[in-house]
């Protein structure tokens, strides 16, 4: 099956773990993924916040990409935020006003009839449970994770068509497959705050812990995320929140996806895991996984 | 919008001007405060969403612009979703952070301007985010520089970042900023 890959800023430095780890699993699974020519970045949360034309525009733009490079109708997105943009941009593009600015901006009409999927999307529902059963060579049977989703892959649901946005349960399903022990907790939609990392590092600080903190205590001993901000936020700042609450996390942080790349056999450091911040060795070697 | 029954003494233009701009009515809002139940940011605001809403409903415009609230929002969508009379609230706020931008008007904390400001340029001419100068501009301007700093060599070890820029396009990108420039 082949599907336009649009990775993102952040999955070619920060988030380079997932980039890497989604390619292998795609690979496995027989997903055929093409990067998009010359993708630009989406915008993100400083655009919508300072010039909504644009905001739509940049998202619009990489659409248009895709149709006239790879003539694929289907992008799959693993990053949350550029998802929700590029959802957000094609629910905005429907007003023709806006329409007409975009198209002399970007300087082309040809972006209509494409459907933007997430990567869990793509492997839930163009996979399916099935064949992912099939290609699982170690259960994961002493993991005990808490699925974290993040804000903007089911909010808001008028944008992402999700029908479970207070309590998602798409990673859930994928990690019983693998084994895995799925802890119920919740903050699985809570922010971490990501966008604040630079500007307000306190609330960043507050929320992330917030979060750390339901899930260790709901027993979890790792989290599972889909979203390359979630897991820079959640796996670097350990270290400054255990020093500014007086608290105590160690608690690996790792994609779904290099969880599905474990438990199809494929070894810890093709799918990056040892380059997180929040050391994972001694947590693989106690499962029996090095 | 139209409003019915208008009272005296009330400054509707405010109001208004955001329907203009973003589609919204606030008027819809019944101050049922699902929004600011479910806001993480709610402990850091001078004030709730709930009265953000109020305000702009009684045409407060000074109040709004000399607290903090707009600038706290974390873009998370929660009160969009819950609002039970459909209003885009994160919305309204970044209506409000796009008003106080064009109008240049005075705030207390310009960092998230700055941010905005950098992370735009940067795309501009580079089609992608280059993490590094994004950092190291930004700490520079908020007169932070060592912000992070131990976090940048982890970040190097680890082979986590990108040390130089992917150059995208810059043509293209200056021609889509230009194009929207001159729409406005």
């Amino acid at each position: 099956m082949k599907v336009s890959y649009y990775p993102g800023c952040s999955l070619h430095s920060t988030g380079i773990e997932y980039n890497i780890s989604t390619q292998k699993i795609c690979k496995t699974l027989g997903i055929d993924l093409i990067e998009i020519e010359n993708w630009i970045c989406c915008g993100s949360s400083p655009t919508h916040q300072s010039d909504e034309i644009l905001s739509i525009a940049l998202p619009i733009k990489n659409i248009a990409n895709s149709k006239k490079n790879n003539n694929i109708n289907e992008i799959c997105v693993p990053c949350a935020s550029c998802y929700s943009r590029l959802k957000f941009a094609q629910e905005k593009i429907k007003d023709i006003e806006i329409q007409n600015k975009v198209e002399y901006i970007i300087n082309s009409k040809d972006y209509h009839n494409v459907t933007v999927f997430h990567l869990l999307d793509v492997i839930i529902k163009k996979i399916g449970l099935d064949k992912i059963k099939t290609k699982v060579k170690k259960l994961l049977s002493k993991f005990k994770v808490a699925s974290y989703y993040g804000c903007l892959l089911t909010r808001p649901p008028k944008i992402t068509e999700k029908v479970k946005y207070e309590n998602p349960d798409d990673m859930e399903s994928i990690l019983g497959v693998l084994g895995v022990e799925n802890i119920d907790w919740n903050m699985k939609t809570y922010c971490c705050g990501a966008s604040f990392a630079l500007i307000q590092p306190d609330v960043m600080l507050e929320l992330t812990k917030r979060i750390l903190e339901d899930a260790v205590s709901a027993g979890a001993n790792a989290i599972s995320v889909a979203c390359p901000l979630c897991h820079f936020n959640l796996d670097s700042r350990q270290k400054k929140i255990n020093k500014k609450y007086n608290t105590n996390f160690n608690i690996p942080i790792f994609y779904f996806s290099q969880l599905m790349g474990l438990s199809f056999g494929i070894s810890p450091n093709r799918l990056g895991v040892f380059r997180h911040i929040t050391k994972v060795k001694e947590y693989l070697f106690n499962k029996e996984l090095l | 919008m139209k409003i019915n029954n208008k009272l005296e003494g009330i400054d509707y233009s405010f109001a208004e001007n955001i329907n203009k701009i973003s589609g919204q009515n606030v008027y819809l809002c019944y101050q049922c405060k699902k929004c600011t139940s479910g806001c993480p940011a709610f402990s850091f605001m001078d004030f709730s969403p709930t009265n953000l809403m109020r305000y702009i409903q009684l045409g407060l415009k000074d109040k709004i612009f000399k607290r903090n609230t707009i600038w706290f929002c974390t873009s998370c969508y929660t009160c969009t979703t819950r609002c039970p009379q459909d209003i885009d609230i994160a919305h309204i706020f970044d209506t409000l952070k796009i008003i106080a931008k064009k109008e240049h008007i005075k705030i207390n904390n310009k960092s998230i301007l700055k941010f905005n400001m950098v992370w735009m340029t940067i795309i501009k001419y580079f089609g992608r985010i280059y993490e590094p100068g994004l950092i190291a501009i930004f700490n520079m301007l908020n007169n932070n520089p060592l912000q992070n700093f131990d976090l940048a060599f982890k970040l190097i070890k680890n082979r986590k970042i990108k040390l130089f820029p992917s150059i995208i396009e810059t043509f293209k990108m200056m021609k889509i900023f230009l194009n929207a420039k001159r729409l406005k």
